[in-house]
């Protein structure tokens, strides 16, 4: 299976610089933004596989962001990454059609297996077209 | 989580104070005041205005009464005096002088007069010079000549004639009656005095109460007849002339302090004038006695009218009372409400400062966490010729340690954002055993350390069903707490747990029961009151029960004890599947456990 391509969404500049080096090492074709309107940019010029998305983000917040990236590419998952209490903005993102949350802190292992998921998903909604 | 009991301190008993007290019985005169001036008052105006109204009402009709009385004793008198002179009329209309001279005529006529009553003494025929032709009678009068009598010029004069009471030649008081007749160019008179016996007991003979008396007085005010009371025949009146100002009339002498007959101070007298002679009947009764019934009548009136007033009295006191204390109640769980209100608030933004806390403290952590793995892979990448096993182990073990502390750290910030969820009443679905199975691990190490242990009977029937978990887990904290709390001295026992489907009520049935020191008969019907305690002070809020019991009620359930003391208390909690709509449920949401979470 290759590899899929993820695009990183955190405000977290150290969180998310640690989990490109993590995910890049670890084989993935990752790129980082820091804010919610680069993100839906960024989907606009590159194509990704798996989007992992912070939902407590300054100016565009997560929920916003994920609005916009599904109106633009409604086939790429996302997987909501919180640190953000409430299971209702995950639940909330859920029901906009992200793939599942997780909450932080969290592994490597599992964020591998949880974009693993997602991927295999998507890969079986595109056979399906 | 907080159990409910310890958070509860903050808690005051509603204190009244001072002002409350002042101001409960300012409240409670004002509403005595109001309830009396609105009762009383018209009560007042009816009792006195009828009052008034019926003993002005009575007395005039006691003194028509009397009035009444003495008019028709009058007719009695004059009917009388008049039938008496018509006999004489008839005798000397009927007979001849010479027939009526003869002594045995005279006595047959007199005794024909007297043959219904003796009503005469004697009868004479009298000539016109003033001797007597013929007499009958007891007193030696044949000889008498009456030409210079009063009596004699009168009749001669008017042909009928009535005396006074006079004691003339018989030395004893007596009235007479004379009638004349002109035979020829001659006068005769027949003339017959009125037995004085028998006159005066058809006078007297009145019974008017125990102290009514009636007399007869002539013009000069002197007695004609004996009263019951005061004087004697012939004595002058005892009623002043003056007094009688008409014809006939009603009044109430007063008896000023120099009358002799100061018997009856205050009199009730009525009086009337005979037509012929010109004799004046008087009636009196002692004021009192004459108005007896009615001042009866009246004053029990005035008794009723003060019973209800006292009645009213009473009513308003204890219905007042009744009122404040409803009042108070009220108040009481305004109060306690209200305060209700002030913990909630407490707890939602206790919750809001958890959720806050643990989002700022999971960001760090999850750099940390990625830091560390960051480590780990330049570890694993570094040649390891340049650092030697025992090195790499040595790092991996503290990156470990670094991680495991981080997933610490993890698992308060997640039951801290667990508590703030719980914290926003809403109805969620709900697993009763797996929720119960887990407030009981909550508890457990409280139950533990006081040597309590949980046996359960948890059906496995029981579906999942919508309702309030953050309720429900303070309720359960509270029940579980109190039976910890309840096994106080003894050094082990067991609190049951059981639940079973009741499908009868579309609910489930759970029972909290514990083998502590139970509650007695006296407080059992206090448990569910607002701060009763039975916890020493500081230890308990008395709220615990109470919210537990309108919690219970505020999710459509039922909630009961049972105890006995000394061995133990069973709560009975009933939870319908189907609880009512949540007026202060804002949004509802259904929680699925997270697919993944660490």
């Amino acid at each position: 299976m290759k590899r899929p391509r993820i695009l990183l969404v955190d405000d977290e500049v150290a969180f998310a610089n640690n989990l490109l080096k993590l995910l890049s090492k670890r084989g993935y074709d990752a790129v980082v933004v820091y804010n919610g309107a680069d993100a839906v940019n960024m989907v606009g010029e590159k194509e990704f596989d798996v989007i992992i998305l912070d939902m407590k983000m300054p100016g565009m917040d997560g929920i916003a962001t994920l609005k916009e990236i599904k109106k633009k590419v409604p086939l790429v998952e996302v997987v909501i990454l919180t640190g953000h209490g409430s299971i209702e903005s995950g639940i909330e993102g859920m029901q906009l059609g992200a793939f599942d949350f997780l909450m932080k802190p969290v592994s490597i292992d599992d964020l591998q297996e949880k974009v693993s998921e997602a991927y295999r998903r998507k890969l079986i909604q595109r056979e399906r077209e | 989580m907080e159990p409910e009991q310890e958070v509860g301190v903050s808690i005051k008993q509603p204190n009244p104070g001072k002002k409350g007290k002042e101001r409960y019985s300012k409240l409670y005169r004002k509403f005595i005041f109001l309830t009396l001036i609105c009762s009383l008052v018209p009560l007042f105006l009816v009792g006195w205005g009828s009052y008034a109204y019926y003993s002005g009402f009575s007395k005039i009709r006691i003194m028509d009464y009397f009035k009444n009385q003495v008019e028709h004793h009058r007719e009695i008198i004059e009917l009388f005096l008049r039938e008496r002179t018509s006999d004489l009329q008839l005798v000397i209309l009927t007979h001849s002088p010479d027939s009526l001279q003869n002594p045995e005529n005279l006595r047959r006529i007199f005794r024909i007069m007297n043959q219904g009553s003796s009503f005469f003494t004697d009868l004479g025929l009298i000539d016109d010079k003033g001797n007597h032709s013929a007499y009958i009678g007891p007193y030696a009068l044949m000889d008498k000549n009456y030409s210079q009598a009063f009596w004699f010029k009168e009749v001669m004069n008017k042909g009928i004639y009535i005396s006074d009471m006079f004691t003339g030649f018989r030395n004893a008081p007596h009235f007479i009656i004379a009638v004349t007749r002109i035979e020829g160019n001659r006068k005769w008179i027949l003339r017959a005095s009125i037995d004085t016996e028998y006159f005066r007991s058809l006078v007297e003979n009145v019974k008017i109460g125990a102290t009514g008396e009636v007399y007869l007085s002539n013009q000069k005010g002197i007695l004609q007849t004996t009263p019951r009371f005061s004087g004697k025949i012939m004595e002058k009146a005892p009623l002043p002339v003056d007094f009688f100002s008409e014809e006939n009339g009603i009044g109430i002498y007063e008896a000023d302090n120099k009358d002799p007959n100061r018997r009856f101070p205050r009199q009730l007298v009525a009086y009337t004038w005979l037509e012929n002679p010109r004799w004046k009947l008087v009636v009196r009764q002692d004021y009192s006695e004459a108005f007896r019934d009615a001042n009866q009548a009246n004053r029990a009136a005035l008794i009723f009218l003060h019973l209800s007033l006292l009645i009213i009295l009473v009513i308003s006191v204890i219905s007042t009372r009744y009122m404040i204390k409803i009042i108070k109640k009220g108040d009481e769980e305004t109060d306690l409400l209200n305060k209700q209100l002030v913990q909630a608030g407490k707890f939602a933004s206790l919750g809001e400062l958890s959720a806050g806390v643990a989002h700022e403290i999971n960001n760090p952590l999850a750099i940390i966490l990625t830091e560390s793995q960051v480590m780990r892979d330049t570890i694993a990448e570094v040649p390891s010729l340049s650092l030697s096993d025992e090195v790499k182990t040595e790092l991996i073990a503290s990156l470990s340690q670094t991680e495991s502390q981080v997933r610490r750290c993890s698992l308060i910030t997640q039951n801290l954002l667990k508590f703030s969820r719980r914290n926003k009443s809403q109805r969620e679905t709900v697993n009763l055993n797996a929720f119960l199975e887990e407030v009981i691990r909550f508890m457990d190490g409280k139950a533990k350390g006081a040597g309590i242990r949980f046996a359960l009977d948890l059906k496995k029937d029981i579906p999942s069903f919508r309702s309030d978990p953050s309720l429900l887990q303070q309720v359960f904290i509270n029940l579980i707490n109190n039976a910890v709390d309840a096994h106080e001295g003894k050094p082990y026992g067991t609190i049951s747990i059981g639940t079973r489907t009741d499908s009868r009520r579309h609910g489930v049935e759970i029972t909290v029961g514990d083998t502590g020191s139970g509650i007695s008969p006296e407080n059992m019907e206090k448990i569910f009151n607002p701060f009763f305690t039975t916890k020493a002070v500081g230890k308990g809020t008395g709220l615990g029960l109470s919210i537990t019991y309108s919690t219970i009620k505020g999710l459509g359930g039922d909630i009961s004890v049972r105890s006995t003391t000394g061995k133990g208390t069973q709560f009975n909690i009933f939870l319908p599947f189907s609880p009512p709509d949540n007026a202060h449920e804002n949004r509802e949401e259904v929680i699925t456990p997270p697919r993944s979470s660490i």
